[in-house]
């Protein structure tokens, strides 16, 4: 029996097998597996059955659903209505979501169920998982190990064949940096194609929602559901969404892949160079023309990101004073209210944040980091323009290294961050990129990653596929979840 | 410095935590200095963000009065409450 996000639906469109049948499996592995990984905050039995009788149904009354039965788990930072969206901080603690945010209804819409809501950095801030207020996720290829951030539960979750796939968010490479670090397909779509709509905002210039899958196909499949116009989002492109599963076999014959200049005149762990070295062969061998393109302004992404994203996340997160959500810290006077809610209620590595920005944004700094920032990634995405002009997609790693031991880097904010340099620009640039399993570094995944233009999400998915098939990853469970 | 900043952001700092906070800071602050000699450099070309679409300015269904009542940690006769802020 397929495990894939496509063959289920195929098989229970088909009613070889239920919706109900699929999600009870899902819920047994989850119930027998995930006490060794944390990957979900909460899980919904009842729920999840009861979409799936709904899908079964529909399948039955003749409806052709892209999603039928296919459970999934969806990151925590996202509302599914009735259910809580705590985005792994104490200040959210009982949100119970008004209604769905725009992606998961239209995945409701299309067949899935919703198995669970996994666990995240709170407010999607990190790269580790560790920042959650709740528990920690552990890497299913080593228990010791993070599973990557701020998607890390919907990465595990995934990886661990728990559910066939998971919906992250990706401000600066939460969707990428823990797919590469869990051994699986993450995918952050242009910003402007799947609206935000019901995703709680972290940088809002940069925040875009996408799937986690074993499959570049699973990926095409999801992705296809997601994307479009929403007037509720303001921001989502008013762009056709064009045809990206029937993009999947296009290959690579004649496409100029560019390889990442900077990326390799840094000092790279040996695996990752190895796998690098074997993408521009695998790539090469399909047909391609490969060469190496630059960006110049690539290595000071991590300061632009951190100067936006923190202004913007400390926008954003002024509406947590303890009036409208949350538990509430005190009630002597309103400052108060606000004051030691917010102190009570967010952990360390978000009140840095919010901190940063602040002083980002100050009057008397705003023009020198603010305003520079801003300057910096106009050049930074000036860049990649023309580094397109030379090339249809680019290639660099999704991870400078392996996934790192637990607790390695907490004390050592900015060492976390540098964790993101492969990803950051990307999304700076509004890119559509992917990350896909390239090989195995002492039994722990390692990731590529491939960007295209703007809305070239098709070319994307060309290229992501003609490279897994040349590389073909493991298809070996995970060692913590055999 | 830092305190300065938390009384805008609403947000204490305690005196335990504020010599590794400051160090922090101050350690990304100079790494995120690097954006300046950058942003000197000349812009090619006019450069301005997409326009934001605009939607119809119309009324359409909501639950957000619903959603406040059950997530606000007070509320009073279909109001959020807050402690007084007027005499």
């Amino acid at each position: 029996m397929s495990s894939s996000v496509v063959g289920i639906a195929a098989d229970v469109a088909a009613r070889r097998r239920s919706g109900v049948e699929v999600t009870r499996e899902a819920l047994a592995r989850v119930e027998a597996v995930d006490g060794r990984i944390g990957a979900f905050l909460e899980v919904s039995a009842e729920r999840a059955l009861e979409e799936a009788r709904a899908a079964d149904s529909r399948v039955a009354a003749g409806e052709d659903l892209p999603l039928a039965g296919v459970p999934l788990a969806i990151k925590d930072n996202m509302w599914v209505e009735g259910r809580q969206s705590t985005c792994g901080s104490r200040i959210l603690e009982g949100f119970v979501s008004p209604g769905d945010c725009t992606a998961v209804a239209r995945l409701r819409r299309a067949g899935a169920v919703f198995i669970g809501k996994t666990n995240l950095d709170e407010f999607a801030m990190g790269s580790s998982t560790e920042n959650s207020a709740f528990q920690k996720t552990r890497n299913p290829w080593d228990t010791e190990r993070i599973p990557g951030g701020s998607s890390g539960g919907s990465a595990a979750a995934v990886a661990a064949r728990l559910v066939p796939a998971a919906l992250g968010s990706d401000t600066g490479g939460s969707i990428r940096q823990p797919a590469a670090c869990c051994g699986v397909v993450g995918f952050k779509p242009t910003y402007g194609r799947v609206s935000r709509y019901g995703l709680v905002a972290f940088g809002s210039s940069l925040d875009q929602i996408g799937p986690l899958t074993r499959s570049v196909a699973d990926a095409a499949r999801l992705y296809r559901v997601l994307a479009g116009a929403d007037p509720l989002d303001s921001t989502s492109a008013r762009l056709e969404v064009g045809d990206p599963e029937g993009a999947l076999e296009r290959g690579v014959r004649g496409k100029r892949v560019g390889f990442l200049a900077e990326a390799q005149a840094q000092e790279l762990d040996p695996d990752v160079a190895r796998d690098l070295a074997e993408a521009r062969r695998a790539f090469s061998d399909a047909g391609a023309e490969v060469l190496d393109v630059s960006v110049p302004r690539a290595p000071a992404a991590i300061a632009i990101y951190y100067v936006i994203a923190s202004a913007e996340a400390s926008s954003n997160l002024a509406r947590y004073d303890g009036v409208r959500y949350g538990p509430r810290a005190s009630e002597t006077d309103l400052l108060s209210l606000y004051r030691e809610t917010r102190t009570a209620g967010f952990g360390p590595e978000v009140k840095r944040r919010i901190l940063l920005g602040t002083f980002a944004l100050a009057a008397g700094y705003y023009e020198a980091y603010y305003g520079s920032a801003m300057r910096a990634r106009a050049l930074l995405s000036e860049d990649f323009d023309r580094a397109f002009e030379q090339a249809d997609v680019i290639v660099c790693p999704s991870i400078p290294a392996p996934a790192f031991r637990l607790g390695e880097k907490t004390e050592d904010p900015l060492t976390m961050y540098l964790s993101d340099i492969f990803t950051v620009p990307a999304s700076l640039a509004g890119l559509p990129a992917i990350s896909i399993p390239s090989g195995l570094s002492s039994g722990l995944p390692l990731g590529l990653q491939i960007m295209a233009p703007r809305f070239a999400e098709e070319p994307l998915f060309a290229a992501a596929r003609a490279l897994e098939r040349e590389i073909s990853f493991t298809d070996e469970l995970p060692a913590a979840v055999r | 410095m830092v305190r300065r900043i938390a009384t805008l952001a609403r947000l204490e700092v305690a005196d335990r935590d504020l010599p590794v906070l400051t160090g922090q800071l101050a350690r990304i602050v100079s790494y995120i200095d690097q954006i300046r000699e950058i942003a000197a450099q000349e812009l090619p070309g006019p450069h301005s963000p997409a326009a934001t679409p605009v939607r119809q300015d119309a009324a359409r269904p909501a639950s957000g009065r619903e959603a406040l009542d059950a997530n606000a940690a007070r509320q009073l006769h279909g109001y959020g409450v807050v402690p007084r802020v007027v005499g």
